[in-house]
């Protein structure tokens, strides 16, 4: 690991000379979600090409783009867009975005991310706000020599999403009318979408939700001392005994719809951010 | 790490100290200590030996002792080398191939781990009869190591890698010592982060007694080498999902340190009996 402190420090500074502010928060937009940047007083926007060792997405719905400006009031840079493990990127290379959102001053990482449901009380198109991730991926993006300036050798889990950040979505969402769920989820590599068998097994250990991403950043925001709060859409329901055929399009779809509520959430959070 | 930078590190420890160990010791956290009680005949470091990795990680010290503990000749490797310092399973366990090349028939390794287990406290020795495998080891690596593994693998499904005689000689000599131990399933992850409360309930779910990041790579290599194996493993603290407390890489090894006395008693007793004459 002791390359990415230098790999962190190009891509700050590529993107101070473009943008000169220190962000509050840094935001990963997820498949279908990316237009929440329609709410960011945009100043600059990057490609990733255009940032020294960011990966570019290959993903579904994935821009590929680091937006920088203002969101409810508040300086922040968020990417349209991410790496994920099955697309071929080693994990450090995933969550360095992460790293140089810390780098460029953010204390608060805001996560998004489309997901499937494996809690039967939950549905199509609803949102939940994560309160707790399984690592189920076969990987951790912290592997490797320890470099002691970013972070700890062993870094402590027990709360990687900021219980008072959960409270506040949750009654954010409370204040609007929105259905929020809090609950657990877990990540694997896939690509493949999961097996009957495997989706019982998910249950089974404690998950309410499952997806590829999120898990490797979150486990990055906590090594850099980061808050986190995390929202997934859920854009199909996986119940392993009624299981429906899905498609690419399809979880598109019902995270675009999905979008105006996250979009109430985050902004809502942020807005408490505010300094006063 | 070749099978030659292998050869080549046993005849250059050979050349000092011909002596043919009866047993081989990684000692983990919680053991540290023992490499301090052994009669030194002579030490070298991973770093002399060619093609050998050090060990990066906090309370590991990285040194090969050879010498004798209660008049038995043994060598003792204190430190060791972890998926999560970013090392692969040929690294992982070089120091038990090393000990199978110097005639070590059995082997005995420590580690600190997680309770899982709520009956467990802190500072009990859990002497592992079992263990589940979740570092997902085999996701790299060249043909020649796929091969290697199957055949650990292979081993590991034939038979217990654990010694059904040694774990219960470890249980008489805690008993004999009223310390605290009990036998019982160990769960490896690679780390190097410490478990989220919703992964504490999975692998509580699992059946496994404690966690760590550790012993499974080496058990298997032992395993699919022959050897006997006896591991012991210190458990720091006792998680609870529903009121979780912090934990760092200091309190670990500040309260795995309890177990220590324990660990010493149940080693001194294997090595007693490595020494007893044959009956």
């Amino acid at each position: 690991m002791l390359e990415l402190h230098d790999q962190i420090a190009e891509a700050v500074a590529a993107i101070r000379t473009e943008w000169p502010e220190t962000p509050h928060a840094g935001i990963i937009l997820g498949t279908g979600l990316g237009s929440l940047v329609d709410e960011m007083e945009v100043a600059v926007s990057l490609d990733y090409e255009q940032i020294p060792h960011f990966a570019s997405s290959t993903a579904l719905s994935h821009a590929g783009r680091l937006i920088c400006g203002s969101l409810a009031g508040l300086p922040v840079v968020a990417m349209e867009g991410r790496a994920h493990m099955y697309e071929g990127y080693p994990l450090k290379q995933v969550t360095l975005p992460v790293r140089v959102m810390k780098g460029l001053g953010a204390g608060l990482l805001v996560v998004s991310n489309a997901c499937g449901g494996l809690n039967p009380a939950y549905k199509s198109g609803d949102i939940m706000v994560i309160d707790d991730q399984i690592n189920l991926m076969g990987d951790n993006p912290l592997i490797g020599i320890n470099d002691d300036r970013l972070g700890p050798r062993f870094p402590d889990m027990c709360e990687p999403y900021d219980r008072a950040l959960v409270d506040r979505a949750l009654a954010v969402a409370a204040d609007n009318g929105l259905v929020a769920h809090k609950g657990v989820y877990v990540a694997v590599c896939g690509p493949n979408l999961e097996t009957r068998a495997e989706y019982r097994f998910l249950q089974r250990i404690g998950a309410d939700v499952v997806g590829m991403s999120t898990v490797p950043e979150v486990i990055v925001a906590v090594h850099s001392g980061m808050r986190t709060v995390g929202f997934s859409i859920v854009t199909d329901m996986c119940l392993p005994d009624e299981l429906q055929p899905t498609s690419a399009e399809e979880i598109v779809q019902v995270a675009n719809e999905a979008e105006p509520r996250l979009r109430t959430l985050v902004m809502g959070v942020l807005a408490e951010e505010r300094p006063t | 790490m070749t099978s030659q930078q292998i050869d080549r590190a046993a005849e250059q420890i050979r050349s000092a100290w011909n002596v043919t160990p009866r047993l081989g010791l990684i000692l983990g956290t919680g053991l540290g200590e023992l490499a301090d009680q052994i009669d030194c005949q002579l030490e070298v470091s991973y770093e002399q030996l060619a093609g050998f990795v050090g060990s990066t990680a906090p309370g590991h010290r990285g040194r090969i002792v050879c010498g004798e503990l209660l008049g038995v000749p043994l060598v003792a490797l204190a430190g060791r080398i972890h998926r999560y310092e970013g090392y692969c399973y040929e690294d992982i366990t070089q120091g038990v191939r090393l000990l199978n090349q110097l005639g070590a028939p059995g082997l005995v390794i420590s580690n600190a781990s997680g309770g899982l287990n709520p009956e467990l406290a802190s500072g009990d020795v859990l002497v592992i009869s079992e263990h589940i495998d979740l570092m997902f080891l085999d996701a790299a690596g060249s043909t020649e190591q796929a091969d290697r593994r199957q055949l650990a693998r292979a081993s590991c499904r034939l038979e217990s890698p654990y010694d059904p005689d040694w774990i219960a000689l470890a249980l008489a000599a805690a008993a004999e010592g009223r310390f605290s131990a009990r036998a019982g399933s160990y769960l490896a992850l690679t780390g190097p982060n410490y478990e989220t409360r919703a992964e504490y309930r999975m692998l509580r779910w699992l059946g496994a007694d404690v966690v760590g990041m550790s012993t499974v790579p080496e058990v298997a290599e032992a395993a699919r080498l022959g050897m006997r194996v006896l591991a012991l493993s210190a458990v720091s603290n006792v998680a609870n999902p529903d009121d979780p407390e912090e934990v760092s890489a200091e309190v670990v090894i500040e309260l795995s340190r309890s177990a220590q006395p324990t660990m010493l008693a149940i080693v001194k007793a294997l090595v007693d009996s490595l020494g007893a004459p044959a009956a």
